[in-house]
């Protein structure tokens, strides 16, 4: 199917996957490219939004489980800060040894724990000038940015569907007849308005 | 590595006096991203981005209003606090 015909029949599948790696790109290949990059400002902006509502910390696999499966529709972009938090942010407790993020007095330190050579990064009390790399969100600000970063993923599907999927829209506007022949009273005013 | 200075998207910003004017920024990327692919005509984008910006908006000061109607006046009526 060439990128420039708007009306594809049946599912995009190229379309849908490029949806799912960045969004707004399964539009851009349709040809609709205006609508790609609004639909891209929507989501980013969202998520993006979100983390400076929130920080780093509201996009988190494994504290905030179930928000980051509607974060996840974001795509790549959510998987790879959600990677950089849990590997460059986070640390091992010293005492359950299971990644946190840190406290305010404590810094992050490579220790080997196991003494197998292989150093890991820990949780130790902070000296002068130093802290944790990032100050953990609580409260309004941590419930706010965790839920827009959410909400982008939600909107995301909704876009990544409409690259999916055939749609009735057509570049001037006016409904696609192929999708429109019947339908009742909408069908009826959407052929009228396309007769127009 | 130091936490002296407020890194944006590292650190939480300090909003919590505001935190309810952020549904205004919430509203209006949800908008501009749902009216992207909704609607027919994209030079009716922007009005249409702006008006569904506003019901949002609206719709969730409604409800804020309703709640705070609901909470402060029609409860203590119904059922009042022993001793008030």
């Amino acid at each position: 199917m060439p990128p420039s015909d708007p009306h594809p029949k049946g599912l995009d599948l190229v379309a849908g996957i490029l949806a799912c790696l960045l969004p707004g790109a399964g539009q851009f290949y349709r040809g609709e490219p205006y609508r790609g990059v609004m639909a891209a400002v929507g989501v980013l902006g969202l998520f993006l939004g979100g983390m400076l509502v929130g920080g780093i910390d509201v996009i988190d696999s494994r504290e905030d489980k179930i928000w980051f499966v509607g974060q996840a529709f974001v795509g790549p972009v959510a998987f790879g800060i959600n990677y950089v938090h849990q590997t460059r942010f986070k640390a091992l407790d010293p005492d359950t040894r299971l990644p946190r993020s840190g406290h305010p007095d404590e810094m992050r330190v490579s220790r080997d724990l196991d003494a197998d050579g292989k150093t890991e990064p820990v949780w130790a009390p902070a000296t002068d000038g130093k802290g944790p790399p990032n100050v953990k969100s609580v409260a309004k600000m941590n419930e706010i940015g965790t839920l827009a970063a959410t909400l982008a993923g939600m909107l995301n599907f909704i876009i990544i569907l409409d690259a999916l999927l055939p749609t009735s829209r057509s570049k001037r506007g006016r409904p696609h007849p192929s999708t429109h022949r019947s339908g009742g009273p909408l069908g009826a005013l959407l052929e009228k308005e396309a007769r127009k | 590595m130091t936490t002296l200075a407020y890194t944006p998207f590292i650190d939480p910003i300090a909003l919590h006096e505001w935190w309810f004017l952020l549904v205004i920024p919430i509203a209006f990327f949800i908008a501009c991203g749902y009216k992207a692919v909704r609607v027919p005509n994209m030079r009716k984008y922007w009005p249409q981005v702006i008006s569904f910006t506003i019901q949002i908006v609206g719709g969730i000061a409604l409800l804020g209003l309703a709640a705070y109607l609901i909470i402060g006046y029609a409860i203590p009526e119904l059922a009042p606090m022993p001793g008030t």
